[in-house]
């Protein structure tokens, strides 16, 4: 950690998160999900916005076993995969 | 009259011996003989008048332990030494009030030039002083308010100098507003690749095994992110966690932030669990745009796991 010597220099001051702490999944319900991520990680040589969609399907696991709060994915950041999910249908159907 | 002082002093004998003469009412015989050696300091003698600070340059010179006879000067004059007429020829120009003081046999010290006899008397000086006193107390009314001034700046200092790091986003200090609508706006920054590796690190007391579940991840500024951590309680009792993050660059870490992670809250390991720790998080797409960090294309990510005790409190950042 940074050292509280230096008066010039910025020094690191840790935040709180925005949205708390994810409550441990101590019965693994979600790890499942987990690894179809790391997979998809390892895959595509640990580039995250190629493994966005299983990333979405993690937060969706947690917010179903009440895991996490629940919350709207465009508000996290999957605006455009829901756009795309939602124009698909449409298309689909 | 300071010269007259002088002369006293460089006699023979206190001058203040013919004070105690003239109160005392005692036999000549026994002054010669019984007479206390006058010196400053002795208890029960109120000692020699004190000569005026004015003109005299010289200390009181301390009175021989010998007796000796009475000042020459009054005796010189065809005065006896005990009248009081000796007495206010000790005086000089300020005779009026050591007489006075005489009369009324007062223990303090009269010198030969009277208390304040010289200020006081001169109607002009008086004035003066008094409006250099007047000028004094108002000046010390400044001086007082001035300091009472300062002692409440220091302490709203420390509410105002917040609302400025807030203002300015001085020292990593995010503004208050951010959150949700943020998230939801910023548009990911493509042509900014920046590597996040991770780290995982234990206190020395916990026993956990924990560690990263990738070593890295690519990631651009403005697009949310989900790493891994891992972590296991080997032994055979729960342990409970807490954990803090720390940021590498430093400047880096303003713009790094977390949705949500498992860092500032208690995590309680049962034994032999293993769990998966997951951190959501995004770099702000304002990253792009500072110029100091136009060179900075690795951030690293370090945790550290120390065993929270029962009836421990830490000091939480940001929580209440």
């Amino acid at each position: 950690m940074s050292t509280a010597m230096n008066f010039s220099s910025k020094s690191f001051t840790p935040r709180p998160p925005d949205k708390g702490a994810f409550p441990l999944d101590h019965f693994g319900e979600c790890s499942a999900f987990k690894e179809r991520f790391m997979e998809c990680l390892r895959q595509s040589g640990y580039e995250s916005a190629a493994c966005r969609q299983s990333a979405m399907a993690y937060l969706e696991c947690r917010m179903d076993r009440q895991l996490m709060a629940n919350e709207p994915l465009e508000k996290l950041g999957f605006k455009d995969l829901i756009n795309e999910k939602s124009e698909e249908k449409p298309e689909k159907s | 009259m300071s010269t007259k002082g002088e002369k006293l002093q460089a006699s023979e004998g206190p001058p203040g011996a013919a004070w105690r003469n003239l109160r005392d009412n005692q036999d000549k015989q026994d002054n010669r003989d019984n007479r206390v050696p006058a010196g400053p300091g002795h208890p029960s003698v109120p000692g020699p008048p004190v000569p005026c600070a004015r003109g005299t340059a010289t200390p009181p010179v301390p009175p021989p332990s010998r007796p000796v006879p009475p000042p020459l000067l009054p005796v010189a004059r065809g005065l006896s030494p005990e009248s009081p007429r000796a007495a206010m020829a000790l005086c000089g120009r300020g005779w009026a009030r050591c007489a006075r003081g005489l009369r009324l046999g007062a223990l303090s010290r009269p010198g030969p030039c009277g208390t304040r006899g010289v200020r006081g008397s001169n109607p002009f000086t008086r004035q003066q002083e008094e409006e250099w006193r007047r000028r004094n107390r108002s000046a010390v009314g400044y001086i007082a308010a001035a300091a009472v001034g300062m002692v409440g700046l220091s302490y709203a200092a420390v509410p105002l100098y917040r609302l400025y790091c807030q203002a300015t986003g001085l020292g990593g200090t995010t503004a208050a507003g951010g959150g949700a609508e943020r998230i939801e706006r910023m548009e990911p920054v493509r042509d900014r690749l920046i590597r996040v590796t991770f780290n995982a690190d234990t206190h020395a007391s916990i026993q956990w095994n924990f560690k990263p579940q990738q070593s890295e991840i690519y990631v651009v500024p403005g697009e949310t992110a989900l790493a891994f951590y891992k972590a296991k309680n080997p032994t055979d009792k729960p342990i409970i966690g807490i954990s803090t993050y720390n940021v590498v660059p430093f400047e880096a870490g303003q713009y790094f932030n977390k949705i949500q992670c498992f860092c500032f809250e208690e995590q309680r390991l049962n034994p032999q669990e293993e769990v998966d720790m997951p951190v959501f998080f995004y770099i702000d797409p304002e990253f792009a745009e500072d110029p100091k960090m136009a060179k900075v294309d690795l951030i690293t990510l370090s945790y550290t796991f120390f065993e929270a005790k029962e009836g421990q409190k830490l000091p939480l950042p940001g929580y209440q």
